[in-house]
């Protein structure tokens, strides 16, 4: 061929590429512009190609028995900037390779100096019909094939006949290959699509996932047709079909701006891509932000790969491949009202034109879900393309309440609540429950430590949250887990919560500020969970604990950034916390928030810092809650809380409150604290002398809330010698396993004990009728009518003892320096029935009064604190051994 | 040039880099760290158990910087650091003999 006539093929080309790309750059805003770029650029290849090919025509070798096919993105008649054209000379065996060799070789030359960069192979048609061993990867490309130039025969033999036999009787292969492949691909990737500067190709929900989506959608229609039967049309695909324009004009920007064939979104580039409103449309003269362009960038991407996801969920299992065990939890059927699991998917009985069609029905969505979070299962693509045209009958039959609530809990509290949220999300279904979360769909926070949107985000904390139930020495990628102490640890925390469903809440909750323009983002999401409040019916105690985490919740964060041995920074930080419940729901929240930002985030060094300031504040908040008491006069909002219940009571609320630790009013509710002063309020005058007066003068107000599986008892008495014995041991008596206890008393000598106990033989649950008798026998114990010791002499029913799993050793200590009137007594020993009982009295039989009690156990192990006094004064060395000692005999003595 | 180690408390890392920042100090290298001086752990009781704090958690910055301008750096890490109480780290200073950027090859003081 001409020096001058291949320059002149060049320079159309050439043209044509300046064109395409003028074309591209005046349109970039629009979604389609790169779809359209790279048609056009195939086009002008296309035309090139023949050109050349028809300059050859008089070569007598090719005239027949060769075929030239474009494979691969140029098949699909697509050609990106800097993509390679891939090129297939088909043979069909009549000429050796090598008669042919220079035949194509000229061919090919002409196409490189005309600037085409090429990438062609030859094949013989033979080599079509069947798979070549370890390489199916050769006939997935074929599947995207398009007729160029030469023998028309050949290759229509190929498309008709070749091809689809072979992919009819592989297809099974070809798919466990592809699924393969696609697998390992996004392994390398961190299984997530969330990257500061993602391979928009090669990433999850990028542009190979696409090509991924076609294969798969093909195959499984011949496999379909295999068995005999249609495969279902899927669903509304506008939404992915959308996607894919949107990646195809990002990544012809990319090339353009990188120069190559270069698909990573870098931070410059995404500062690019923003500044010319790339694919989003007219923008007018408005400037977007690059984390705006982002947001829609993640979006894309994220239906993308959910398409993706749910295709890959659809193939057949292949024995013994491991990666398959990433997609697939269950392949046991599970049978549900409305729908059931089937190789780990979830499928509706009933079909879509049924007359009540499930997915209508909100009680078996949600039900639905609390599978997906309990199973780890996932949606049919049927099951997904029923829920989004149901959302708006949803939408206007969803009941608010407690209903709504409980089935809430349920998913938030199961193991794979992260999945069943995304789940719900992706379908709009969460948006229904919680609108408050729209604000922050696909949300970007751009910087070098947010790895994922604040949506993903939350998702991924209450992943790491559930994960801490079940730590595993080995990481999924063969790593050794670093945190797994910690996880240990912090797990542990987790596992003694009475209420983790508001911790997951709060974590759901957290960030939904960040979708206002706000300075504080942690009020705003405050603010507006005060909605969600009011829909469920939340009571104030539920809210409150909810409302505070959230407010609080870059509390921890915040003072690990200060020296967190320091008395002042653990004295402000336990100011903000307030209670043991909420200091270890915050130190849990604050584990997982960080762990969510970046894979990397929470190191080693951080969880031990932030374990310290855990324990470190928790010993604060239980030394100083003897000092830290209530002054009625003080102005305070949990006073106030309480006085506005019955304000013409106010003066003798205030006199009921004064001296109380200011634990009890921040654990308790302000409707209970009223509850207990109104106890009070009936109470006998005060006795000159309680230990010797009569039973009416000892009279005490007991109130039970039977509940399971968690009992309350409350006892208000005015103060004296062995009540909090007696209480534990009545309630060991009657074969009650208290879990936490705390007594605290105020300035007037108003005690208020509250235990929380198990019924171990079901007794009040059984016989609602005993509940009476129960409070009748307390009742008469503590006002001295019948003797405890005769009670637990005839009533105790110590059932068998079992052996523990874990044997805990006795531990006793003393601090002095606590509070400044009273000594702190802590006893670690094994929790069996009587203990409390056991120590309570011994400590009575020291002369010793209990201030205040703080009670509680972790599996086996009892955690005891008091602060007590003899005589009004600390304990002094010498008294403090002598009932060390008596202690421990007392406490082995129960064990037996 | 010279290579300047600071062990901080963690709590002053916002401070220092602030300070680095003043002085022109463009890289460095910052590492999470334990350990202690006269500064000696403590041990706190949770719940019936003992967690020993023996190796109290520090915060080590490294940078490599010009002879002329060390001086100057030194202080103001030392001033940015101080609180005046034990555990507030030290400094190290050595000798290093060139520096290379990888990209591009250059060395001696325009690397830094």
């Amino acid at each position: 061929m001409s020096t001058k006539h291949t320059e002149s093929l060049r320079d159309f080309y050439q043209q044509g590429l300046d064109a395409i790309r003028a074309r591209f750059e005046e349109h970039q805003s629009t979604r389609a512009a790169g779809l359209e770029a790279v048609q056009a650029r195939a086009k002008l290849a296309d035309e090139l190609v023949q050109k050349l090919w028809a300059r050859f025509s008089n070569d007598p070798k090719l005239k027949t028995g060769v075929a030239l096919l474009a494979v691969g993105g140029y098949g699909r008649g697509q050609l990106f900037p800097y993509s390679d054209l891939d090129l297939l000379y088909l043979l069909d065996g009549s000429r050796s390779e090598l008669e042919l060799k220079d035949s194509i070789r000229k061919i090919n030359q002409e196409i490189w100096d005309c600037g085409i960069r090429a990438s062609p192979s030859n094949r013989l048609i033979s080599e079509c019909s069947s798979l070549i061993p370890g390489n199916p990867e050769f006939t997935l490309s074929l599947m995207d094939h398009r007729f160029l130039a030469g023998d028309r025969k050949l290759y229509d033999k190929l498309a008709e006949q070749t091809l689809p036999k072979l992919l009819a009787s592989e297809h099974r292969t070809l798919i466990a290959r592809l699924v393969e492949i696609t697998l390992e691909r996004h392994n390398k990737y961190a299984n997530t699509l969330f990257h500061l500067e993602p391979n928009i190709k090669d990433c999850p929900g990028g542009l190979r996932d696409v090509h991924v989506c076609g294969w798969l959608t093909t195959l499984y229609t011949i496999a379909a047709h295999a068995q005999k039967h249609a495969r279902p049309a899927p669903g509304n695909l506008t939404e992915f079909q959308h996607a894919t324009e949107f990646l195809s004009t990002v990544r012809c920007f990319l090339h353009y701006s990188h120069g190559r064939d270069d698909n990573t979104l870098y931070w410059h580039s995404q500062d690019s891509a923003a500044a010319a409103g790339l694919a989003l449309g007219h923008t007018g003269n408005r400037k977007i932000d690059a984390s705006v362009w982002m947001r829609s960038f993640f979006r894309n991407a994220r239906t993308i790969h959910r398409r993706t996801m749910q295709l890959l969920e659809e193939a057949p299992r292949v024995k013994g491949s491991t990666l398959y065990e990433q997609i697939r939890r269950r392949h046991k059927r599970v049978q549900a009202e409305g729908f059931h699991i089937e190789h780990g998917r979830i499928i509706f009985d009933t079909p879509a034109s049924a007359k009540n069609d499930p997915a209508n029905d909100p009680d078996i969505v949600l039900d639905l879900f609390e599978t997906i979070a309990r199973h780890g299962c996932k949606l049919s693509s049927e099951a997904e393309d029923r829920l989004e045209p149901a959302l708006p009958l949803l939408a206007a039959n969803l009941e608010e309440g407690p209903a709504l609530w409980n089935h809430f809990r349920n998913i938030l509290n199961a193991p794979y609540a992260g999945e069943a949220l995304r789940a719900m999300h992706a379908l709009g279904i969460l948006e229904l429950i919680v609108p408050e979360f729209l604000g922050i769909d696909a949300l970007v926070i751009r910087d070098a430590y947010h790895r994922y949107t604040v949506d993903e985000h939350t998702f991924v904390l209450i992943d790491t949250l559930h994960a801490l139930r079940n730590p595993v020495e080995t990481l999924p990628t063969g790593r050794p887990n670093l945190l797994l102490e910690w996880q240990r640890r912090f797990g542990g925390l987790l596992a003694d919560l009475p209420h983790p469903e508001l911790l997951y809440l709060s974590a759901l909750m957290h960030d939904t500020g960040k979708g206002r323009d706000t300075p504080d983002h942690s009020k705003e999401s405050a603010r507006m969970a005060k909605n969600l409040f009011s829909r469920m019916e939340f009571d104030p105690y539920e809210s409150g604990i909810v409302k505070h985490l959230i407010v609080n919740h870059l509390a921890m964060s915040n003072a690990l950034r200060r020296d967190i041995f320091d008395m002042e920074t653990l004295r402000v930080f336990a100011e903000q916390v307030e209670t043991p419940e909420q200091l270890r729901m915050l130190a849990l929240l604050t584990y997982a928030d960080i762990s969510a930002v970046h894979p990397d985030a929470l190191t080693p060094w951080k969880a031990e810092n932030l374990w310290n300031l855990y324990i470190a504040a928790s010993n604060y908040l239980d030394r100083t809650v003897d000092d830290d008491r209530v002054k009625s006069r003080a102005s305070s909002e949990l006073i106030a809380r309480v006085t506005t219940l019955s304000p013409a009571s106010s003066k003798e609320i205030r006199a009921y409150l004064q001296g109380f630790p200011q634990r009890y009013l921040r654990t308790r509710t302000p409707e209970q604290v009223f509850s207990h002063f109104e106890m009070s309020q009936k109470l006998p005058p005060a006795a000159e002398d309680p230990e010797k007066a009569e039973p009416e003068a000892r009279a005490v107000e007991l109130a039970l809330n039977h509940a399971l599986p968690v009992s309350e008892l409350t006892l208000v008495a005015r103060d004296r010698s062995r009540l909090f014995a007696t209480m534990a041991g009545g309630l060991a008596a009657w074969g009650m396993d208290i879990v936490n206890a705390d007594a605290f008393s105020n300035g007037a000598g108003i005690v208020v004990d509250s235990f929380h106990f198990i019924d171990r033989f079901r007794t009040l649950e059984m016989n609602p009728t005993e509940r009476t008798r129960f409070l009748k026998s307390m009742k008469d114990a503590l006002t001295g009518v019948e003797s405890i010791e005769v009670l637990l002499a005839t009533r105790t029913r110590n059932g068998k003892r079992r052996t523990p799993k874990v044997v805990v050793e006795t531990q006793i200590s003393f601090d002095h320096d606590a509070s400044s009137h009273s000594t702190l007594l802590q006893v670690v020993a094994q929790d069996v029935p009587g203990l409390l009982r056991a120590i309570a009295v011994t400590v009575a039989d020291h002369e010793c009064n209990i201030e205040v009690a703080l009670i509680d156990t972790e599996g086996e192990m009892a955690i005891d604190g008091f602060y007590i006094t003899r005589h009004g004064f600390k304990l002094d060395a010498t008294r403090a051994n002598q009932l060390r000692e008596a202690l421990i005999v007392a406490i082995a003595r129960n064990e037996l | 040039m010279q290579k300047i180690e600071a062990i901080i408390q963690p709590s002053k890392l916002d401070a220092v880099k602030e300070a680095l920042l003043e002085q022109g100090v463009q890289g460095m290298t910052i590492l999470e760290a334990r350990g202690h001086g006269r500064q000696k752990g403590h041990t706190e009781t949770y719940r019936g158990r003992e967690y020993s704090v023996d190796l109290l958690p520090k915060i080590k910055i490294e940078m490599v910087v010009a002879d002329d301008a060390a001086e100057a750096i030194i202080t103001a890490i030392s001033a940015a650091a101080r609180s005046g109480k034990i555990g507030d780290g030290k400094i190290f200073v050595s000798r290093v003999d060139t520096a290379i950027r990888i990209r591009n090859d250059e060395r001696g003081d325009v690397a830094l």
